[in-house]
């Protein structure tokens, strides 16, 4: 599954990935695009090589001959009590995505955000950003809003477009405060997409206040 | 795919059996590869004995290298037998190919390290388990991994000739595990020095080199 990418996750991101120190939510969001683009794929086993340099070439340090014991122990204990295994793959998503959707102590409902939007929140056990799936209905127009904190949005069916770019599956995009967009589904069907948001969107219509109910965001 | 198989030996040269390996452009003979191959395909105890003689002080070293709030000492021995149980379960799906043993189980050490401290500091229940977010579909091989004949000893070499300041940026971001905005306030830099020096030293070692990463670097330059 790979397609002609245009929009990625910057170098910076990428980096972090790969040292383990990017926060959660927008972790998810790379993930999510990871499943979709080669190139970063690639780009990343370099990367993780860096880490495995620095790993090995690091002066040793005393490992008791106990610990060795210890850990077979815990192995064999492990294959005695086998954990069952279940499936947890939906077509076509993301490993990462698809686990979130069938997290059995939260599964995420659609909600009605506007006429042409819905919205389902995911728990990820964390308090930064809401992480959701937005749908927009083919040919849907979403309201036209601004971001106080930055968004993370990966396609992840279909496309959708703004004044800037058209966007396809598994296309990374970044917004931040002040990118007042308004992204409208393709005319040719439902267009869903991940999404990280870091704090409550603004509406550029005067009367969007009316709205705010709705868009107040739930991290979780 | 064309196999082959190649002995394998003890620490006295002694032959403790055969593994089969993957004939291809990229294949891995090392030693450590070698044995993780081992253990994944014959559940091969003595080779499991032998990777953890030589990675898990290894492991113990990264582990305390960690300067994350969050971290503390007694951690380190946990994550040494979190990884090699995960090294021993998760064998099986070691992909010659795409890495080196030394990468395969560093992934495994960093992702470990990772769910350590969120697992610390939340109490509910994490869906996510930071290997789901490193699962790839299944495919072959990209042909671009294949045409990058990219050993690590080359790696290594050019970690060697990077200068100081950014050989030591790389240090934090990887071993001490600092995010970008931490290691710039930590060294007193802006943040778009922090993250300049960290492409730059990456680019020098030919790690970035997709044309939008080499764009994005000359903009800001």
């Amino acid at each position: 599954m790979s397609y002609n990418l245009t929009h990625h996750p910057d170098a910076t991101m990428l980096v972090e990935f790969s040292a383990g120190t990017l926060a959660t939510a927008p972790s998810i969001c790379v993930s999510a695009h990871l499943h979709f683009c080669e190139q970063c794929r690639t780009e990343l086993l370099r990367l993780d090589q860096v880490g495995s340099q620095l790993m090995a070439e690091a002066e040793s340090a005393e490992v008791d001959d106990s610990l060795f014991d210890s850990v077979m122990a815990k192995i064999d204990s492990a294959e005695a009590n086998p954990e069952p295994s279940v499936a947890t793959e939906v077509k076509g998503f993301p490993h990462s995505v698809s686990k979130l959707i069938k997290n059995p102590q939260h599964k995420p409902i659609w909600k009605r955000l506007s006429a042409s939007v819905d919205i389902a929140r995911f728990k990820t056990g964390q308090s930064d950003f809401e992480v959701a799936l937005h749908r927009i209905c083919a040919g849907g127009k979403t309201p036209k809003h601004d971001h106080s904190g930055v968004e993370y949005t990966v396609v992840l069916k279909g496309s959708f477009s703004d004044e800037r770019s058209v966007y396809k599956e598994g296309d990374f995009l970044v917004r931040q405060p002040g990118d007042v967009h308004q992204p409208m589904g393709a005319q040719n069907g439902e267009c869903i997409c991940l999404s990280a948001l870091k704090a409550p969107i603004k509406l550029a219509n005067p009367f969007g206040f009316l709205m705010k109910p709705l868009l107040r965001i739930n991290p979780m | 795919m064309l196999r082959k198989t190649i002995d394998i030996v003890d620490e006295n040269n002694q032959p403790t059996g055969k593994v089969a390996v993957l004939n291809s452009p990229e294949k891995r003979s090392d030693e450590w590869s070698v044995l993780l191959i081992a253990v994944g395909e014959n559940r091969d105890r003595q080779a499991f004995a032998r990777l953890f003689k030589h990675f898990a002080p290894l492991l113990k070293s990264f582990a305390q290298a960690n300067r994350h709030q969050g971290w503390f000492p007694g951690l380190s021995e946990d994550l040494v037998q979190e990884v090699m149980i995960k090294v021993w379960q998760k064998a099986a799906g070691y992909n010659p190919e795409k890495a080196s043993a030394t990468t395969w189980i560093y992934t495994v050490a960093r992702n470990c390290r990772i769910d350590m401290l969120r697992r610390k500091s939340n109490t509910q229940h994490l869906p996510l388990e930071n290997e789901d977010y490193w699962h790839e579909p299944d495919e072959e091989t990209p042909v671009s991994l294949l045409r990058q004949k990219r050993s690590e000893s080359k790696v290594q070499d050019s970690l060697s000739q990077l200068p100081k300041e950014q050989d030591e940026i790389l240090r934090k971001v990887y071993l001490e595990g600092k995010s970008h905005a931490e290691a710039s306030e930590e060294l007193g830099l802006p943040l778009g020095t922090v993250k300049s020096r960290v492409r730059l030293a990456l680019q020098k070692m030919q790690i970035l080199v997709s044309p939008e990463y080499r764009d994005e670097l000359s903009h800001e330059l």
